[in-house]
């Protein structure tokens, strides 16, 4: 077996060596014959001007390039100026970093950059290349994922050079490093990495880089292909880089000491290490005062908790332990549960999947329409299934807080690992019970444990435990105590700024 | 001879602390009220302190051996011994460890099986028990200790629960202080050896903390909250429980966590014998991991695969464990077993080495 799929990649490692040989041979032969093979192409345009001062062949996707420099800023200027040499472009057209060049290889790679090849001789080596490339983007548009009420609302957007300039303006210092690397066989997607240097730890920059450079992929669609090639455990239901649609969020990161992977294409930024608390942060915390902020994060431990383990405990007291429940609270439940003829975990599942249809289907659709099969699917679905005698009213109440609970979670990657989770607590309280769900919970931490976060434990600040950590974490203390960076990140640098100007406190009257 | 261990396996100092406490809380929190109260009766809270401080002496001998061995179990026997008597001692140890495990996991069965599924069979649970002990010990010493600090944790909140039957206390049961012999004393300090059994696993896990030394004051804490827990539970159970009735009782702490009521909830046992899993599985996790780690470094052969065979022995064992009687009786064993090899042994093994060591610094 083991032979088998060695052979296998072998003959894959073979397969795509020939694939770039071709290539390679294709490059070796002229320009000429370069430009006859894009030509196959229907966007690539290549014409001929005789009647202009010097005559010039240019050529470029159409695809690519914006029309509107091509009119304006290149054309008028071949048209009216006599040109001796490639070179006198330079002075000529109002365009910056003009390539002069005969490697085929740049040519080729510019080209699909949207660069405008100019030749005055078909069969010339030599070309001029001018940058021409069309930039359409979506508007700066509101976080949608992290709303946030107070604080900075403009998300990413689908342009890398859009993103790097919104973290850019919100660290303008000469720390911030970004390290470009093209990725993809097929999208040649360019994939930047930011971090702070002198304050990111350069373990974990290598970590990334190296992950990333060893990465070999022929689509890079979007960044969370990324987080999953490079995560740490790729078959665990957790993420392990966190996605994050927010500039300041990620300024905030980076200042920490954090590593952000950024790619062209996505509006999602990857963040790592990541442990497994910073997912119940929302970056709003950090706009309101710390009590409030403190209040609010607990509240959301508690949802996560109850999010997972309500329906399981439900299932485990109805089928097993019903001693459990004192008598007044048992008559509750049993005229509520007295029509139905289903066993508990069957009512159960019914209604987890139910309002997992509900909210795939409220996701797939139009937002008009999601809002109203939400309606349509809690309130008359909820009913009628409660009339129909399928599922009980307790049960509606307790699945209903449970999926509510699950989306207090800041981030949507995880929200959804907190609600897959449930099924396999659903099926061992099921099979044993209270005893059961301990059981679960024994293979979840154990789990958690285990997984790190480019090579930093996961369950940080409880386990490994460092009470430094903890002040930004379950709650978050006040700005002035945490004048330390996070132990976490393994810092360069930790002090983030001198504790005791912070605490310096003023006597009376002064 | 001595590998040292790299660096990125290590744990700090202070999670000593953590390990030694939830070795030595077991199954035998749930039960040892009685076996203790059979000698000592209204004075077994005495024997309870002077157990604790018996262990103290015996972390402080374990440690003095250590710091200047700087390696585990197996090397010092083999030092101490030579190749082969030092073998056998070391099997013996092995097998200990293992039957120890086997014992946990029983009686932890037992308790589920009288007072929660009556039907349950032993062997889907132990199975799925022993694979999750298989998946933490897989991953590493690091992942062990994790467990093991999440498990006392997770169980903290415990200790407000057994501050509910002091409402129903009667403080007069205690007197009258210290009205037994020195004979039944002993009797009860010997009983009393098992709940405590766990901290001698120091001697497994030392290389594996950084700074090791630094760890002695942990490991006393450590036992000092095992003895604090013991004496809570042995006190609450003295002045809730008539004598009598605490003889006929064989889990009285279960039966103490009967009287517990919120008005949305009853029968707390059942909760707390859920929480019961996540506090006896750090020490399974620890034990079955001492007991590869031992025969690794014994036979050298592969921790994964003595793992498994570990694993299936003791499903297999706790399998043919069926009724009541062979599970006292391995009980009784293991306890008996484990005060000769900790309470007896430790002190000689202490005499010997530095003895030894004495006369090979002279040489």
């Amino acid at each position: 077996m083991k032979k088998w799929f060695r052979n296998k990649y072998n003959q894959q490692v073979q397969s795509s060596k020939k694939m770039s040989h071709t290539n390679y041979d294709q490059q070796d032969q002229s320009l000429f014959a370069l430009i006859n093979q894009f030509k196959q192409s229907g966007d690539f345009v290549h014409f001929y001007n005789p009647q202009s001062p010097q005559p010039f062949w240019i050529s470029y996707f159409s695809s690519l390039i914006d029309v509107e420099i091509l009119h304006r800023d290149i054309l008028p200027y071949l048209n009216t100026i006599k040109l001796s040499s490639l070179e006198e472009l330079r002075g000529a057209l109002p365009i910056e970093n003009i390539v002069i060049t005969s490697d085929l290889e740049i040519i080729q790679k510019e080209l699909f950059k949207g660069f405008v090849l100019i030749q005055f001789n078909e069969e010339d080596s030599a070309c001029a290349l001018v940058r021409g490339e069309i930039k359409k983007v979506r508007e700066l548009t509101i976080a949608e994922e992290e709303y946030s009420v107070v604080g900075p609302k403009e998300g990413f957007v689908e342009s890398l050079a859009t993103n790097l300039n919104l973290v850019r303006k919100r660290l303008p210092v000469s720390q911030l490093l970004v390290k470009k690397m093209e990725m993809g066989k097929l999208s040649k997607t360019e994939v930047a990495v930011l971090y702070l240097e002198g304050i990111a730890n350069e373990e974990n920059v290598n970590t990334v880089l190296q992950r990333l450079q060893k990465l070999e992929f022929d689509q890079i669609i979007d960044s969370s292909v990324i987080a999953e090639l490079i995560a740490d455990n790729g078959n665990s239901v957790f993420p392990q880089l966190m996605d994050t649609e927010r500039p300041d969020r990620v300024a905030g990161v980076l200042g920490e000491g954090k590593v952000v992977i950024l790619v062209d294409g996505s509006p999602h930024a990857l963040i790592g290490p990541i442990n497994v608390v910073n997912f119940f942060s929302a970056f709003e915390d950090y706009y309101m005062n710390w009590q409030m902020a403190s209040a609010f994060r607990v509240i959301r431990l508690f949802a996560v908790i109850f999010s997972v383990l309500v329906t399981p405990i439900y299932v485990a007291i109805v089928t097993y332990h019903y001693q459990l429940i004192p008598k007044d609270l048992m008559v509750t439940l049993v005229t509520s549960r007295r029509m139905v003829p289903l066993p508990p975990i069957l009512e159960a599942l019914v209604m987890e999947l139910t309002i997992e249809l509900l909210r795939e289907a409220g996701a797939r659709l139009p937002t008009k329409v999601g809002t109203t099969i939400g309606i349509v699917g809690g309130i008359v679905i909820g009913t009628a299934a409660v009339e129909a005698g399928v599922t009980s009213n307790i049960l509606l109440i307790i699945t209903a807080l449970a999926a509510l609970a699950a989306f207090t979670t800041p981030i949507y990657r995880m929200s959804s690992t907190i609600r897959l989770i449930r099924f396999p607590f659903l099926l061992f309280a099921q099979l044993w019970g209270l005893l059961g769900i301990a059981v679960a919970f024994i293979f979840l931490t154990t789990h958690l444990l285990r997984l790190t976060s480019l090579g930093r434990p996961y369950l940080e600040p409880i386990y490994p435990p460092r009470l430094g950590d903890l002040k930004d974490a379950f709650i978050r203390l006040p700005f002035s105590w945490q004048s330390k960076r996070p132990m976490f990140l393994q810092a360069e640098s930790q002090k983030r700024f001198v504790k005791k100007q912070a605490k310096e406190k003023r006597d009376i009257d002064e | 001879m001595k590998t040292p261990i790299k660096e990125q396996f290590l744990v700090a100092p202070f999670l000593v602390f953590f390990l030694v406490h939830s070795t030595q809380l077991g199954v035998g929190v749930l039960s040892f009220q009685r076996d203790i109260a059979e000698f000592a009766g209204q004075d077994s809270w005495i024997t309870v302190i002077v157990s604790g401080i018996i262990v103290h002496v015996l972390i402080w001998m374990i440690y003095t051996i250590l710091n200047k061995e700087k390696s585990s179990l197996i090397v010092i026997h083999q030092n101490v011994f030579g190749k082969w008597l030092g073998g056998l001692i070391n099997i013996l140890f092995i097998l200990h460890f293992l039957v120890i495990s086997i014992v946990v996991l029983r009686t932890f069965i037992e308790v589920v099986q009288v007072w929660m599924f009556p039907s349950l069979r032993t062997l889907p649970l132990a199975l799925v028990y022993l694979c999750s002990v298989y998946y933490v010990v897989s991953s590493g010493f690091r992942t062990v200790t994790g467990v093991c600090f999440i498990g006392v944790i997770f169980s903290l909140f415990l200790i407000v629960t057994f501050l509910a039957p002091w409402e129903f206390s009667t403080l007069r049961n205690l007197l009258p202080v210290y009205d037994h012999s020195f004979k039944e004393m002993a009797n009860s300090i010997k009983e009393m050896t098992f709940p405590f059994i766990g901290f001698e696993f120091l001697l497994m896990y030392y290389p594996f903390i950084q700074k090791p030394k630094t760890s002695q004051k942990w490991a006393h804490y450590g036992n000092l909250a095992t003895m604090a827990i013991y004496l809570i539970l042995m006190l609450t159970a003295l002045v809730y429980f008539e004598q009598e009735h605490l003889l006929r009782t064989s889990w009285p702490t279960l039966t103490m966590w009967k009287i517990i009521n919120f008005s949305f909830l009853e029968r707390f046992e059942l909760i707390g014998i859920a929480f019961g899993a996540v506090v006896v599985f750090p020490k399974m996790c620890l034990v079955l991991w001492a007991a590869s780690r031992a025969t690794k470094e014994l036979f050298k052969v592969r921790q994964i695969k003595i793992l498994v065979f570990l694993l299936s022995i003791c499903l297999i064992g706790s399998c043919i464990l069926k009724d009541r009687d062979s599970i006292d009786l391995l009980q009784k064993f293991v306890s008996m077993v484990g005060f000769y090899l900790s309470i007896v042994y430790i002190p000689i093994l202490f005499l010997i080495y530095h003895l030894r060591f004495r006369m090979g610094g002279k040489r």
